[in-house]
């Protein structure tokens, strides 16, 4: 089956029945595929992986416990012989995991159920579930015991709990999207990093086209307060961070993008740098240094692991599907003599890298053996742990985590999704913009549209069957359309996927579930505030009896259960820069998250999108509302 | 029928060319690989970059097997510029059928060992090397030396790739679609006005043409690239290598020889080479371990040089470059900040852009100039598929920095500079460049007098 016929027919068949086709055509190609590629067996099958993303090992215990997020579980292994020992059930998602000061117990961050499971690690299973909602995904205790700190996702901030008894005693603002938490070696300080840039600050006299700002926040662990806010300038995403044992020199993992440049061509790192930032006493003030060269990338820095004796430094690279191995002594010396802008110089990494490691897909979390020999990664996608010797810096063992030996329609089209194996010379990869498969925060000047025009939102992938047409014009009819030709051309910048990878890609992100909204109730029913922004969202008169026409009113076109008429509509907001003022009414899902707002990005807020930009109600009536009732109307929004 | 009963066949079946075979006595060890080399009385491997004749005593392509040559395909007057397909089943050359003829490009089917035409002409087409998409590469003799274009492998869709008064010859594919290509640096330069050998990129619809590294100077050519995707290329009496990690070029210690060119990397650890050293007259093929101090002789010939050698054997096949190009009869390019340049500080502050286009006459001729902003960047709409080039000015309309050659963008092409001349290494800044907070209408340099379209497909 074409690309070319998978391409033809969208375009002439309605968007419903084309999405029917389309899994039609991704279950035909299914079965041509087992039938003919015996050597690489698919199956269109729902199957479970485990999908490995951290690793701890007991200082104690001869185990290797290891954190699957597919599966749900956490995975003992011995940490010698890497058997499997036993599998602990815990909440789904699981993001993040660590062990208590005493090492008597693990406490796991679910993050897609809001709980934290706590396992025993003498009974080797979960004694303890505790509610912390926000998307938990990381979750630490301090050295006595006495707290424990769990970073949310959704909710930004960091909860502290009692650690005895999971009583959640207080929340410390973190930045947005805060996601993972490293511990200062003596566990005084907690480093807390986020996955979505902060809002801006700044007043938007340009648009909204700021260079991304995130923030590295440190939490006293004794007193439970922000001690600090270590700011990341044009940082939008971070990840792992790790410290040196004699804690003088932390590194951070991150994605320095290049959105406010129009993305015309990806050599030169056109759209991303993958670097870390430098910080700590052998530091002084941070320093970002870049991971990439001139033809090759570290596409995706997710993991960072410094080896006891403080020679090396390790990082995984989701979308590369390496880890970088760094002198940490010629690092330091290159951050000594440049503090400054490093990122443009695609030749400065030539001054500590010194090899790059091919490992499984979607590498995640490092961590060393208690002896410091060997260093283990997590493979997310598919399945294993590979073992590098840190004297060879080779792999020397991959262990397979008993997963099924087929490869689904689905983990297909996810090790697509997440690799930058098929963008020019490996830059980029679907990932790099939809974090874990969700959206990035930022917006973007794509080519085709014209340098400076077009200015597009990234939106959020999750539940989007149904919501066709795609692209903020309204220009691409279906996934297929969207994900192949488009992407190749203006995108990867180069051969992409055969047509039955691109049809696993679409039935993929097809397939990507929405989260659940924290902003609901748990018995679904709407708050009185909730309500009345209901009733203003569904409103046929104005506050002053005036009838406000169908089509003036927000339900007309944010209708059915996703909040969108799939089609399009001038609502008054486009701008002189942009090439048409008639742009398709986006869904609705989760759109607490999804700041910034409107096609381009313009409102920071869902209150600016009434307050800054509809002076004329052509986007819904809403001039007459006082500012109370347009925050009852966000209430009920986020609710969506 | 015709061209097959002129392509006499080699003294074994094809199908035992294939076969492995060895070196002879003193090269038992060697690994059984299949070569086709050039072997010609004289090779002037920068001759064509001149717009001249590499081999002017005519040139035979032989298959090395078993350490002996013998004729890869005859029934013509002279053969070369080997290269064979991705799954090792055919192979391109420049072909002469008689001595009065032009060169013209053919494919050999190494199985049945029929012949056919696929580009010719009243000048002559050489240096053929097969793309992705079942299209090659080649060169063409024009008025203004050769130049670069594309075609489907039926000869049909011949497109042109480089769009200057200097000739440019391909190189190698890399693996990431681009094609590598000889030129003279400056570009559009030629090598006997003052021109250096140099090396340089362009995706196969002619977009995106510059420079592999900055660090120009040195004469480079004869590049081809190794799995571990460094280029290796040749100085005549050195190698050297791009890789990856560096913005210049880096050394390879090879023995003292005069090198013809191309390297083949049979092996991971193991180069075939054409190569003559001392006394030499002539070229001959040569193995070489990296980091060893000598090279091993595998053959040569009397009175011949032996010289491309090409593997005869399956490859990987580069990446298919999609092409973006709009449909317009202009380009527009953006420059990020025109500041910046490996030249190094500029002596005053730019505030106009000049575009000069070189004509049919080899005249430049001014086409206009457009504000350059407070950041250092400007955005202009230029003529596609013409050799341009910009000029900065001071507030006294005083050149303060001038390309030293001529460079083209394709009708349809848009895309932008980091700098003037900033050197591969440097990425842009994340920033929105202040020209186009102002406008993102292109100033319009292109000479018609129209403004620009914003916007694209």
């Amino acid at each position: 089956m074409s690309r070319f016929f998978a391409n033809r027919l969208s375009a002439t068949i309605p968007p419903a029945l084309c999405g029917v086709l389309l899994v039609l055509l991704a279950a035909w190609n299914t079965n041509a595929g087992v039938r003919a590629a015996t050597h690489n067996p698919r199956s269109g099958e729902h199957l479970t992986y485990a999908s490995p993303v951290e690793m701890l090992f007991h200082p104690n215990q001869p185990r290797l416990y290891v954190l699957c997020q597919g599966s749900d579980e956490v995975r003992v292994l011995n940490a010698a012989t890497y058997e499997e020992i036993r599998r602990i059930p815990v909440g789904h998602m699981p993001r993040g995991f660590s062990l208590s000061h005493d090492a008597g117990r693990i406490f796991v961050a679910n993050s897609w159920d809001d709980t934290v499971s706590v396992i025993d690690t003498h009974l080797l299973k979960v004694v303890a579930t505790w509610q912390v909602r926000g998307e938990p995904s990381s979750a630490i205790e301090d050295r006595e015991g006495k707290h424990l700190f769990v970073a949310n996702r959704v909710s930004n901030d960091i909860a502290v709990l009692d650690a005895q008894t999971g009583v959640e005693e207080k929340r410390l603002a973190a930045g947005r999207g805060a996601s993972y938490m490293t511990p200062s070696p003596d566990h005084n300080r907690l480093y807390v990093t986020h996955v979505y840039p902060n809002p801006t600050r700044e007043p938007t006299t340009n648009g909204n086209r700021n260079a991304p700002q995130s923030e590295i926040t440190v939490i006293d662990a004794t007193r439970a307060v922000v001690a600090e806010r270590i700011p990341l300038a044009n940082i939008a995403h971070g990840f792992h961070v790790a410290f040196s044992r004699d804690g003088r020199l932390g590194v951070a993992a991150q994605l320095h993008p290049k959105n406010l440049v129009p993305l015309a061509h990806l050599e030169h790192a056109g759209a991303f740098a993958d670097t870390l930032t430098l910080f700590g006493a052998d530091v002084g003030k941070p320093v970002e240094i870049p991971l990439d060269e001139l033809e090759r990338y570290a596409a995706r820095p997710f993991g960072v692991a410094i080896a006891p004796d403080k020679s090396s430094l390790y990082v995984s690279s989701g979308g590369s599907e390496i880890v970088t191995v760094m002198n940490v002594p010629r690092m330091l010396a290159f951050a000594h003599t440049h503090s400054g802008p490093n990122v443009q110089n695609l030749a400065a990494s030539a001054r500590y890298v010194t090899t790059r490691i091919p490992v499984g897909r979607d590498p995640r979390g490092l961590t060393f053996t208690l002896d410091g020999s060997k260093l283990l990664v997590a493979n997310r996608l598919d399945d294993t742990i590979s073992v590098i010797d840190v004297h060879t810096k080779r792999v020397i063992k991959t262990v397979l985590l008993n997963s099924p030996a087929q490869i689904s329609v689905l983990r297909h089209g996810e090790q697509t999704f997440y690799t930058a194996r098929y963008s020019f010379q490996g830059q980029i990869g679907c990932a790099n913009c939809h974090i874990d498969s969700t959206f990035d925060g930022l917006t973007w000047d794509l080519e085709p549209d014209g340098f400076g025009r077009d200015i597009v939102d990234n939106r959020l992938l999750e539940d989007i069957r149904g919501t066709e047409p795609y692209k903020w014009n309204g220009g691409n009819p279906n996934l297929p359309t969207e994900c192949g030709a488009r992407t190749e051309m203006y995108f990867w910048r180069s051969e992409t996927y055969d047509d039955l990878t691109l049809t696993d890609l679409v039935v993929y992100v097809r397939s990507l579930p929405l989260r659940p909204n924290r902003w609901r109730q748990p018995d679904s029913l709407l708050t009185a505030i909730q309500e009345r922004g209901k009733a203003l969202f569904s409103r046929p008169t104005d506050k002053f009896g005036k009838p406000i026409s169908e089509a003036n009113r927000c339900n007309y076109c944010h209708s059915g259960a996703k909040g969108t008429s799939q089609k399009s509509f001038d609502v008054g907001t486009g701008k002189a820069t942009d090439n048409s003022g008639v742009l398709d009414t986006p869904q609705l899902a989760n759109i607490a998250l999804t700041a910034p707002y409107l096609h381009d990005g313009s409102a920071r807020t869902l209150e600016e999108i009434w307050t800054v930009f509809n002076s004329e109600d052509k986007h819904g009536r809403t001039n007459d509302l006082t500012k109370d009732e347009l925050n009852d109307l966000i209430e009920y929004l986020r609710t969506r | 029928m015709t061209l097959l009963s002129r392509a006499l066949s080699v003294s074994v079946p094809t199908s035992l060319v294939l076969l492995v075979c060895g070196f002879g006595v003193e090269s038992a060890h060697q690994p059984a690989i299949q070569v086709i080399v050039t072997a010609a009385p004289v090779y002037l491997p920068l001759a064509a970059v001149r717009g001249g004749e590499r081999f002017p005593k005519g040139a035979q392509l032989m298959l090395v097997r078993d350490h002996l040559t013998t004729p890869l395909i005859e029934g013509f007057t002279a053969t070369a510029d080997a290269n064979v397909s991705f799954d090792g089943k055919k192979c391109l050359l420049s072909v002469k059928e008689i001595a009065s003829d032009k060169w013209s490009v053919w494919e050999f089917n190494l199985d049945d060992r029929s012949v056919r035409k696929v580009i010719s002409g009243d000048t002559d087409v050489i240096r053929p090397l097969y793309l992705p998409g079942d299209r090659l590469v080649y060169s063409r003799y024009t008025t203004h030396g050769f130049q670069m274009e594309t075609a489907k492998l039926d000869g049909s869709g011949a497109l042109p790739l480089t769009y200057m008064s200097a000739s440019a010859l391909p190189e190698t594919v890399l693996a990431d679609g681009r094609i590598l290509f000889q030129a003279g640096f400056p570009l559009g330069t030629d090598l006997d006005h003052g021109a250096v050998p140099e090396l340089f990129l362009v995706y196969s619809d002619g977009s995106g043409v510059e420079s592999y590294r900055c660090d120009h100077g040195t004469p480079r050519w004869g590049g081809v690239q190794l799995a571990s995707g460094d280029v290796v290329f040749t100085h005549g009496s050195k190698l050297a290598r791009f890789t990856s990690p560096l913005a210049t070029e880096a050394p390879i210690a090879a023995p003292r020889a005069e090198y013809a060119g191309a390297v083949v990397e049979a092996e991971s650890d193991r180069w075939l080479m054409s190569a003559r050293s001392g006394n030499d007259l002539h070229y001959s093929l040569k193995w070489w371990k990296p980091g060893m101090p000598l090279m091993e002789n595998i053959i040569s010939r009397d009175g011949e040089d032996l010289v491309q050698p090409v593997l005869l054997a399956p490859r990987s096949r580069p990446n298919h470059h999609p092409t973006a190009l709009h449909k317009w009869d202009y380009a527009n390019v953006l420059a990020l900040d025109a500041r910046q340049s490996r030249d190094g500080a500029m002596k005053g502050t730019p505030v106009t852009v000049r575009l000069e286009e070189l004509d049919t006459n080899g005249n430049a001729l001014t086409l206009g100039a457009a504000p350059v902003e407070s950041d250092g960047s400007f955005f202009v709409k230029v003529p596609g598929d013409r050799p341009i080039r910009f000029t900065l000015l001071d507030e006294k309309g005083a050149a303060i920095r001038k390309e030293h050659g001529w460079f083209w963008m394709r009708n349809g092409e848009q895309r932008y500079c980091v700098g003037c001349h900033a050197g591969p290494e440097h990425a842009p800044e994340n920033r929105v460049p202040a020209v186009l907070l102002r406008t993102t209408t292109p100033a319009d340099l292109t000479g018609s007098g129209q403004s620009a379209v914003p916007g694209g497909q």
